[in-house]
């Protein structure tokens, strides 16, 4: 009886999702998983026969159904998982999800699983949040029981993977978005925000973004605008306290950190402003986030003017654009991570598949020389004493290693799904793969 | 044995420092910097600062010599207080990276206890007062404060640099804030002062008790004097005219500056003249003798 043919590696791993790189976001929603919703997803994922194993990932850039397929069988189990998606979906039919679906199997799926924990394959190429949300996954399939040995040791193999690449590269070293950038500033000049005050300058919804990060954990929010009203709306979002523009000399005096975005075509705040305004701080360090296109801080701030730095929108991009070149190059030394990991990963998976025939193997060898010698013991070598008698089967045992020591280092290289095929065929062995991924004792005795 | 022991002291503390400042060397360097690598460097300063204090404690016993007498011994107090005062001040102040400063600078006064100076190591008859010890460590305890100053203001100057010029990758990312260095600065200089200010009063004194003022006695007495305005100078303009950042900070490394004119002047100054009793000369051969390696040892006091 032969096993079923299947990619290498992947043990009957599969993957089926939707992310930011294949469908938009109004397909996304679509297929979005509320947490408290992925308990009884889970469960349906479960009670498909096809299925053996099953993990949901949903994020707000990639759905995604990490599963292990019953007995192997790779095109059952993608069929199945499409179904449940569609459903969940409420979409009628398959060919309208079609195009915005991937799938993986085998070792391209564990591949896949590795490079999404390991942030390669997220729109902020090193983001750190993809790590927590497949842990997060994890940690529910596993409460639902919808995780076995199998995908579990793959998505902790994963875990580990994703680990590497964090310590060994910089891949997700840098800043890479404009208020994360800003906000990353703000800290390397004053550390804690805690003990300092940020003043919006200008009141629209830059402003307003900015504050969002900015704002949070420093000590209080001033808003300085043209219009009152405006800034008193906003301030009282955030808790804080509005001034008219007219006030803006006394607002710098009493903040740390400005950021700057009103619709002025020329300069709000100019150099002999920050002149002033550094004397009266005594020399109180002053950080700028000049957001606003036209510029609304001159730039001779920042050249002439001790401990007042000024940082405009193209100073965040560049730095933003640095962050990801800088990313993009780690890339390449985390792709060579992966691909190191995986390859330890198919080496054990292959000694998962052919450990039940190697013991098979020992044991039917075994079985049939020591029935020979108990007869011979029975017959002719009757006469032998106990001692005698456990020297020859001791001989038979070693007997018995040597022999099969040959054919087990062979079966146990790299493409030897032939050669472990030949040995069940000549040796008669009944398949039982099925059984290897929960026989890790078998595993054990194989590798002595 | 007492000598062996200080020996090995001596070759722990210096190659806790070494493995610190390589360490130091490499998180500011490297492509992918380990956050565990700098607290790993930085607790190692503070393990090489306890050889480093042990160390001296046994070889001034080895030399019967007290630690803040002659000049070799107060250097490696100065930087031994830096390492410690390092130790302490780390963690609070987030200042883990000044070790990249403190631990070179320890190994070097440390190595140079043993391969480096020419003079005395008791003071001769015309330096002997009640007065020196307290002098000494004074003055000892301001330049270990002055050292850790010196290197947040030099830390100050090269993140401050890296924002104007908006290099804000790389090691701009492995440096403390700004604020935080500014801050450490002034409170090492502030805490180093008064120290600094006692060692100039009494040094002023004792000076006044020497007969006999060489040049070079003159020259460090000045820079003295200018170290400890500059120091003052830095205080004053900040608590009345707000100087702070860069211009606090190139005041506190030209006083630095100047503090180290005055070590290298005493380190490398003529010996001295008095000439030693016949029989303490003996019995301070018999002392230094069995620390391998020391220049003095072989010479004995001159």
């Amino acid at each position: 009886m032969t096993a079923p043919a299947k990619p290498p590696g992947g043990e009957g791993i599969v993957v089926v999702g939707l992310s930011h790189k294949t469908a938009p976001v109004d397909v996304r929603e679509r297929f979005a998983v509320a947490e408290g919703a992925l308990p009884a997803l889970l469960a349906r994922l479960s009670a498909k026969p096809e299925i053996a194993e099953a993990l949901f990932l949903s994020t707000c850039n990639r759905v995604e159904v990490f599963a292990r397929a019953e007995g192997a069988r790779h095109d059952d189990a993608l069929r199945a998982v499409r179904e449940v998606l569609r459903e969940h979906a409420q979409v009628p039919t398959h060919e309208e999800i079609t195009s915005y679906l991937y799938e993986r199997e085998g070792e391209e799926a564990v591949r896949h699983i590795f490079r999404v924990t390991a942030s390669l394959d997220s729109m902020v190429l090193g983001e750190p949040q993809i790590l927590g949300q497949v842990k997060e996954a994890y940690d529910l399939a596993s409460s639902a029981g919808a995780l076995g040995n199998l995908l579990g040791r793959c998505l902790t193999r994963a875990f580990s993977v994703a680990k590497r690449v964090r310590t060994e590269t910089a891949l997700g070293a840098g800043t890479v978005s404009i208020s994360s950038v800003a906000v990353d500033l703000a800290r390397s000049i004053f550390g804690d925000l805690a003990g300092h005050t940020v003043l919006l300058v200008g009141a629209g919804e830059m402003a307003e973004a900015a504050a969002k990060s900015l704002g949070k954990g420093a000590r209080s929010i001033r808003v300085c605008n043209r219009s009152f009203e405006r800034a008193a709306a906003l301030a009282q979002t955030f808790g804080g306290t509005a001034s008219p523009l007219d006030q803006l000399e006394e607002e710098l005096v009493l903040s740390d950190i400005v950021v700057v975005s009103t619709a002025s075509p020329t300069y709000v705040i100019g150099k002999d402003l920050v002149k002033r305004v550094m004397k009266r701080r005594r020399g109180r360090t002053l950080f700028i986030v000049d957001i606003s296109v036209p510029r609304n801080v001159d730039p001779a701030a920042h050249e002439d003017v001790d401990n007042c730095f000024v940082y405009n929108v193209d100073d965040l991009e560049q730095t933003v654009a640095e962050g990801l070149r800088a990313r993009k190059s780690e890339a390449t030394r985390a792709e060579a991570i992966v691909t190191a990991e995986l390859g330890e990963w198919n080496s054990w998976v292959r000694g998962l598949d052919v450990s039940p025939t190697i013991v098979k193997m020992r044991a039917k060898t075994r079985a049939v020389l020591h029935a020979e010698l108990e007869r011979s013991l029975s017959g002719k070598l009757r006469h032998l004493g106990p001692d005698e008698r456990a020297a020859l089967a001791q001989m038979m045992d070693a007997a018995v290693n040597k022999l099969l020591h040959g054919p087990t280092a062979k079966m146990k290289g790299e493409n030897a799904q032939d050669l472990v095929r030949t040995a069940r065929e000549l040796f008669d062995l009944e398949d039982d793969r099925e059984q290897s991924a929960t026989r890790p004792e078998d595993e054990k005795r194989v590798e002595h | 044995m007492t000598p062996r022991i200080a020996d090995v002291l001596f070759v722990a503390a210096a190659l806790d420092y070494l493995v610190a400042t390589v360490l130091f060397v490499r998180f500011l360097l490297s492509k992918t910097p380990s956050e565990k690598h700098e607290h790993f460097a930085a607790r190692l300063v503070g393990v090489g600062a306890m050889f480093h204090l042990s160390h001296i404690l046994t070889a001034s016993l080895v030399w019967r010599v007290c630690p803040v007498a002659g000049v070799h011994f107060p250097m490696s107090v100065a930087t031994m207080l830096m390492a410690a005062g390092y130790t302490v001040f780390r963690k609070r102040w987030r200042l883990d990276v000044l070790g990249a400063f403190v631990a070179p600078l320890a190994l070097t006064a440390h190595l140079a206890l043993r391969f480096t100076g020419q003079g005395p190591l008791d003071p001769t008859p015309r330096f002997r007062s009640a007065m020196l010890p307290v002098h000494v460590a004074m003055n000892v305890l301001g330049i270990a404060l002055f050292s850790l100053a010196f290197a947040a203001a030099a830390l100050f100057l090269v993140q401050e640099r890296l924002l104007k010029q908006k290099k804000t990758m790389g090691l701009f990312r492995r440096l403390p804030p700004l604020d935080a260095l500014d801050r450490a600065e002034h409170r090492f200089l502030l805490a180093g002062f008064p120290l600094l200010t006692l060692g100039i009063v009494t040094g002023t004194l004792f000076v006044r008790r020497v007969d006999a003022v060489t040049a070079a006695d003159v020259a460090r007495t000045g820079f003295g004097y200018a170290t400890w305005l500059l120091a003052a100078g830095v205080l004053f303009l900040r608590a009345s005219a707000g100087w702070r950042g860069r211009r606090a900070a190139y005041g506190t490394i030209a006083g630095f500056g100047f503090a180290l004119l005055v070590l290298a002047l005493y380190t490398f100054r003529e010996p001295a003249k008095d000439p030693p009793k016949p029989h303490a000369v003996a019995d301070d051969r018999a002392l230094v003798a069995p620390v391998a390696g020391n220049a003095n040892a072989e010479k004995g006091p001159s």
